[in-house]
């Protein structure tokens, strides 16, 4: 929601609510050209919705007054805040009620079904107890797990966390989308992607001796494809990584993105799409300014979005009754490599789970929750102000994340994958019931907020390192250097995790096939774009 | 290695009559922000210190994270930092405690 924020639709459906659309593009395409690009993990049933729902997501969004312009291909473009503007103004108007800083830990749950959720009022410091016929959770991804993000902060997992401890799936978990050429320094503007969206248009990634290593080092046609196509995340940031891995990398542990070649006249040109330099809310023109003079800025893969999730079906129903999720934080929609929109799966996937909770909830009435849970949860949360216990949550947080950083990266091997999940289930058993908290106030208690989004960050790892250990072959965004091939003949199946008696348990399932076979073999990584790319007869 | 010193705002309203000062002497490195300093604080000298960060944007959007900083009001994801700095809360809105105020 931070930056560009386009809605995609095929060409045809957007034809029919009166774009100027692609009439020979179908909803047929659409689907297949995700499929293939999410390297046929996808859920189909769930792309099939997608594709279905876009065009009148799109006509409603639209009709609400969202302000944007169309590429004339598949993509309605527009930015996150308008989104959010436009949004804001709808529930207004449907008097929707909103409780800002309630960080929710817990769903609470009558003979397994979900009647309710609990969680801590961060600003008042107090625990607080909803009772629901039904729950939507639509919290996004857990890139907050990494130190190296370009999404906001708050996207921790605790609610994939909270799902798994109620006894829902999720799946898919090993799938993490990096954005290349995220910029590391200076502060003020880490984490942002705009070096990614200039590098569309002009620039090159040069290692620390000054080598344009794409170039150098990858078939043209690999290179043509990362700089115009949406294979772009995926072939920078392996490349990048490669180059880091090997000792070539920046003092900050990225690659330099530079524009010292880009004749003054064409970067003038492209100003005109960003006058002033200005883009979102952010002044762009010292770093422009910078760069021409010939200078480089340092730039890395950074967390950015999450194919797994919280296990749904097409309904948006997850396997607990009562409980349903849209969204990033839902997985299986765009299988081993997202290619569409997020926005577009939150649009889509946001309507029907709304729908079907809706539905249920009809049918129920509001359950008493069970207070021993509750006073459970209570006991769990509010623990560590008057735990003995020397752990800290700073220094706690910080090597959390340094083993999402270290072993979860773009690269995973079995060896540093089985090291993650031995440390995980160390942090979790022994060290997270040891976390203490100095600060007696409760009210904004930044060390209480830490000690909760630790547990749900290390939970939702230990899915996704056991998962990524599994999985011994590469997909999409998951890359083993000890299984460098994709292999179609024994992967294509998703892997579920869930929790039987407190325990992580792992397994897996056919890949959901309605529309698109998924031809038979063992890729390379070079071998699957090119096929890919022939398949989607560019 | 520089440093610099840190005037903080601090404020609970459930224990304290009114808010005063407490100053933190932090590293100073090249073009770091003031969220830089208040993490610095936090995860080093005292991590009682309140500011707005648990789902702060870091791009300029969210404006949750919005202090006076030497008597100007900015962004602490955003304002960068040169030299000796006193943080306030935002002025005319209610203190949660320290820096962190309702309804931004």
């Amino acid at each position: 929601m931070l930056a560009g924020a386009d809605i995609t639709l095929d060409g045809a459906g957007a034809a029919g609510i009166g774009l100027s659309g692609n009439e020979e593009d179908s909803k047929e395409r659409f689907l297949h050209d995700i499929i293939v690009q999410g390297y046929y993990l996808n859920n189909q049933k769930l792309v099939e919705a997608y594709v279905r729902d876009a065009p009148a997501r799109t006509k409603e969004l639209i009709d609400w007054g969202v302000k944007y312009s169309w590429d004339g291909k598949r993509a309605v473009l527009t930015q996150g805040v308008e989104l959010n503007r436009v949004l804001t103004d709808q529930t207004r108007k449907r008097k929707i009620t909103f409780l800002d800083d309630v960080y929710v830990t817990d769903l609470l749950t009558e003979r397994g079904d979900v009647v309710g959720a609990i969680g801590l009022d961060v600003n008042q410091g107090e625990v607080r107890v909803f009772k629901a016929k039904s729950v939507v959770i639509a919290t996004g991804g857990w890139q907050n797990a990494y130190s190296f993000t370009s999404a906001p902060g708050g996207l921790t997992g605790a609610m994939h966390a909270a799902a798994l401890r109620a006894g829902a799936s999720l799946v898919n978990m090993e799938m993490v989308t990096f954005c290349p050429n995220v910029i590391l320094w200076p502060p003020a503007l880490r984490g942002d992607i705009f070096p990614y969206i200039l590098i569309e248009m002009f620039g090159d990634l040069l290692e620390r001796h000054g080598r344009p290593f794409l170039r150098d080092e990858y078939d043209p046609s690999i290179y043509r494809i990362a700089t115009t196509t949406e294979w772009n995340k995926l072939i920078f940031s392996l490349a990048c990584t490669r180059v880091v891995m090997r000792g070539d990398g920046s003092p900050r542990g990225g690659t330099y993105y530079f524009i010292k070649t880009v004749p003054l006249n064409i970067l003038d040109e492209a100003e005109k799409l960003y006058p002033g330099w200005r883009w979102l809310r952010t002044d762009f023109s010292p770093l422009m300014e910078w760069l021409k003079a010939g200078n480089a800025v340092e730039v890395a893969p950074a967390a950015h979005y999450m194919e797994g999730g919280i296990l749904v079906d097409e309904k948006g129903a997850t396997t607990l009754k009562g409980l349903y999720a849209a969204g990033e934080c839902s997985g299986g929609l765009f299988g081993a490599n997202r290619v569409a929109s997020a926005i577009t799966q939150i649009l889509v996937q946001g309507a029907i789970a709304g729908r079907s909770a809706a539905e249920y909830a009809k049918t129920r009435r509001v359950a008493e929750p069970n207070t021993r849970q509750i006073e459970q949860v209570e006991t769990r949360l509010t623990a560590p102000f008057t735990n003995k216990g020397r752990v800290r949550a700073p220094a706690l947080k910080r090597r959390v994340r340094k083993i999402a950083d270290d072993y979860l990266w773009v690269l995973r091997t079995g060896k540093e994958l089985k090291f993650a999940v031995s440390e995980l289930e160390g942090i979790i058993s022994k060290e997270v019931p040891q976390l203490s908290i100095e600060t007696s106030a409760h009210a904004y208690n930044k060390e209480w907020i830490d000690t909760i989004e630790i547990e749900s960050n290390a939970e939702v790892l230990l899915a996704s390192a056991r998962s990524a250990l599994y999985r011994t072959e590469s997909r999409g965004v998951h890359n083993r250097s000890d299984y460098p091939l994709t292999n179609n003949n024994t992967w294509l199946r998703e892997i579920v995790s869930r929790k039987d008696k407190g325990k992580l348990v792992l397994s897996t399932r056919p890949v959901t096939i309605t529309k698109l076979r998924p031809p038979k073999g063992r890729f390379s990584f070079e071998e699957g774009i090119m096929r890919a790319v022939k398949e989607l007869g560019e | 290695m520089s440093t610099i010193k840190v005037r903080v705002s601090r404020f609970d309203p459930k224990v304290d009559s009114g808010p005063h000062y407490q100053t933190y002497e932090v590293p100073f490195a090249a073009r770091m922000t003031v969220m830089d300093v208040l993490d610095y604080i936090y995860e080093n000298i005292d991590p009682s210190i309140a500011y707005h960060s648990h789902t702060s944007c870091h791009r300029r959007v969210c404006t949750r994270c919005n202090v006076v900083v030497n008597n100007k009001p900015g962004l602490s994801c955003h304002t960068e930092v040169t030299g000796d700095i006193t943080i306030d809360p935002l002025p005319r809105f209610e203190v949660i405690r320290d820096l962190v105020v309702r309804g931004i």
